[in-house]
């Protein structure tokens, strides 16, 4: 123990670092400010030291070629010993990354920290977040399976809309005409070296910042930020406050370890994600979908109509960037408790209400992205009982030209169109027809891919989907 | 949570990890986790895809032809399904699966398919007699055919074939323009399991249908057949198709 004191002082003599680590460990700070709601920012940092060690090894094995790297993440899960523990901490690690940047950025949000003078923590915390996301897409597009391959179509035809420089951005994203070898390339660059640097550089202003600038004090109703009295005011508070170390720093490392045990059990669990179906695209049965934290975008893009999708594509993500930076801009000062800025609270909660029902609605997908979801689902035999010949030919009509995609029967079917069992009850028969071919709503004509006969045949079956008992529509200008 | 309820759960994990990373639910299995579409070789899940949403789940209970009754195994050899999964069957909604003719399947899966179709036969062969050949020997004719209509048919489908006391229209021009004249062969031979229709050992009493009348009422359906099948007012129509 001598030996190693000895050691510290030699070392400490030359470097001249203890002294300032001392400083910033035992700085005072207020003492409300150790609490456990400020303790999502450091645990962010530690599932980041996860990813960056996690990622080290992974890159050992990885192969970042169009070629190798889905067979190199096989190799990963299967040959090296717990090489697939290590992938699913990775992917797990992540997924807890991006939730609590944004629980951080929720809790400096409501608690008006972003407030004087704290407002450059903020816009750097803002690149932050876009860096986590960007990490996040980017680690997707190194798992090089199906949803990665049209997960990287989409964004590069997301990239092409872009007025007059589209093409030689996507050019630019993808090293070339198509997604290959250059894009995987450039993928692994921008996750391996370029956003960890920014990350890591960002990151340290960030510290510094929060050491400089002291931790916020919890805020109390009433208490107004102003620019003139702040510094003091906050003097005042750090004056009758707390060490950092020990104080405040037990209940960070309680929280990071139980955050790093909590992402063990997931890996260790729940498994690593995918890698998913093979990147080929001459595989057309793939039904791609992003990672949980885009599949609100995947719900949003399929959903917009068709008109909307350029304007929202490439004007909300500047406009929610541009209104995040200013954030501190336009409230520097004034109140920082949650209970007395409602549109500040409610701003949240209308963003969380709209991101979690995008997110809901992608796991639901009611839109039918997968066109064969629902090819093999018979007929509910109670819908077929009784039938005639003609009527079960139209049930046949049904299945064969996927109606079922949109329309479900049974409870088994897509969500596009309205559940057909009872649609004798809504519609007469000539309405069918009309329906059938023409089309309407929000449906496609299909005039021209039935023949009368099969026509007559799925419309003679419609009619029959009503429960037993119930006179059916009928026309109402006919006696 | 306390502090050593934490490190007595951190070290159950690193323990669990040390002893037991073989089998720690997480740890993928040895296959890939989503097979290219090719390499799917389970009959399950290869019917389930392909086949239950006409034929019914297990092949019963469609409304398509049930391909588990053992009548309809007994009556169709191996070579008759493989023939019919890989290439469908023309104007009719069974379509061609094999990718020679244009499907998403390989010949080994449509193998699969036939093999487990064929697994459903099992003991339950009909008992007795032979079922006539899947294919007719020599074409029918349609006159003999009305005759054997009326000994085993009327009693259900009416006199004309448009309905009766236990049975629906067999003549509709719309369902006869969606089914082929084998289709209306198979149709007679196994009668619809599940319903009423009796297969052809049952469909009079007393006797089994011969080989040539059930040639011969097919012929007759196939004779029913109506030039423009699917017309939604045909009495409206036989004027305007007159005018044409």
């Amino acid at each position: 123990m001598r030996l190693l004191k000895a050691l510290g002082e030699w070392l400490d003599f030359r470097l001249k670092l203890g002294e300032g680590i001392r400083d910033a460990a035992t700085h005072p700070i207020p003492k409300s400010s150790a609490s456990w709601w400020y303790v999502f920012g450091s645990a962010a940092l530690t599932v980041f030291g996860i990813q960056v060690v996690t990622g080290i090894l992974l890159a050992i094995v990885y192969v970042p070629t169009a070629a190798q790297a889905w067979s190199s993440l096989q190799v990963l899960n299967h040959d090296p010993t717990l090489g697939w523990f290590l992938r699913a901490m990775h992917g797990w690690a992540s997924n807890f990354m991006v939730a609590l940047v944004l629980i951080h950025m929720l809790q400096v949000f409501l608690f008006g920290a972003y407030k004087f003078p704290r407002e450059l923590t903020w816009i750097i915390g803002v690149f932050l977040l876009l860096m986590t996301l960007g990490m996040a897409f980017t680690g997707q597009v190194l798992r090089f399976d199906q949803d990665a391959y049209w997960g990287i179509g989409i964004g590069a035809s997301i990239t092409g809309r872009v007025p007059v420089i589209g093409g030689a951005l996507v050019h630019l994203l993808l090293g070339g005409p198509i997604i290959g070898g250059d894009t995987l390339s450039r993928f692994f660059a921008l996750h391996v070296f370029i956003i960890p640097g920014l990350l890591i550089g960002l990151v340290s202003l960030h510290l510094l910042m929060v050491l400089k600038l002291g931790i916020n004090e919890w805020p109390m109703p009433g208490r107004i930020v102003r620019r003139e009295t702040y510094l003091k005011e906050y003097e005042q508070l750090t004056h009758e406050g707390v060490p950092f170390v020990p104080d405040a720093i037990w209940k960070d490392l309680v929280f990071g370890a139980s955050i790093v045990a909590a992402i063990a059990v997931c890996a260790a669990v729940l498994g690593p994600f995918g890698p998913g179906g093979q990147p080929d695209p001459t595989i057309i049965q793939a039904a791609p979908r992003p990672d949980f934290f885009f599949l609100w975008l995947f719900s949003l893009l399929s959903l917009l109509p068709p008109q909307m999708e350029t304007p929202v594509l490439l004007l909300m993500p500047p406009v929610a960037i541009l209104i995040l930076l200013l954030v501190p801009v336009l409230s520097g000062e004034g109140e920082k408790h949650w209970k007395k800025r409602p549109v500040a609270v409610l701003t949240v909660l209308v963003a969380a209400v709209a991101l979690g029902s995008f997110t809901h609605l992608a796991r639901s997908t009611p839109w039918s992205p997968a066109m064969s979801a629902w090819s093999g689902a018979p007929v509910p035999i109670s819908e077929l009982k009784g039938r005639s010949a003609l009527e079960r030919r139209g049930a046949l009509v049904f299945q064969a030209k996927q109606c079922r995609n949109c329309h479900a029967l049974g409870g088994a079917g897509g969500m596009r169109g309205p559940a057909l069992d009872e649609v004798a009850l809504r519609l007469t028969s000539d309405q069918l027809i009309r329906q059938v071919l023409q089309g309407g709503g929000n449906m496609p004509a299909y005039g021209k891919n039935l023949s009368p006969a099969e026509t007559t045949a799925l419309v003679s079956y419609l009619e029959t989907l009503k429960p037993e008992g119930r006179p059916p529509a009928h026309d109402a200008s006919q006696p | 949570m306390s502090g050593p309820a934490l490190w007595s759960r951190a070290a159950a994990v690193a323990a669990a990890l040390a002893l037991a990373s073989c089998d720690l639910p997480g740890r993928p299995g040895p296959e890939p986790e989503v097979l290219r579409p090719e390499q799917v070789l389970d009959f399950a899940t290869l019917y389930s895809q392909n086949c239950a949403g006409c034929h019914g789940a297990a092949g019963k209970g469609g409304a398509a032809v049930s391909l588990a009754d053992p009548v309809y195994l007994a009556y169709a050899d191996d070579a008759t399904v493989r023939r019919v999964t890989a290439n469908g069957v023309a104007h009719t909604l069974m379509p061609a699966f094999a990718q020679s003719a244009g499907g998403m399947l390989t010949d080994k899966q449509i193998d699969v398919l036939v093999r487990g179709i064929r697994g459903w036969a099992g003991a339950a062969a009909p008992g007795g007699i032979k079922p006539p050949a899947y294919t007719a020997a020599a074409p029918g004719d349609a006159a003999r055919g009305a005759a054997a209509y009326q000994t085993f048919c009327a009693r259900c489908h009416g006199p004309d074939g448009k309905g009766g006391s236990g049975g629906h229209s067999i003549v509709d021009g719309s369902f006869l323009a969606l089914i082929s004249d084998q289709g209306l062969r198979t149709a007679v031979v196994t009668g619809v399991p599940g319903r009423d229709a009796p297969d052809w050992r049952s469909d009079a009493p007393g006797r089994p249908m011969t080989e040539q009348e059930v040639t011969d009422v097919v012929a007759w359906l196939a004779s029913q057949r109506t030039q423009f099948p699917g017309q939604p007012y045909p009495s409206l129509n036989t004027t305007h198709g007159g005018k044409q």
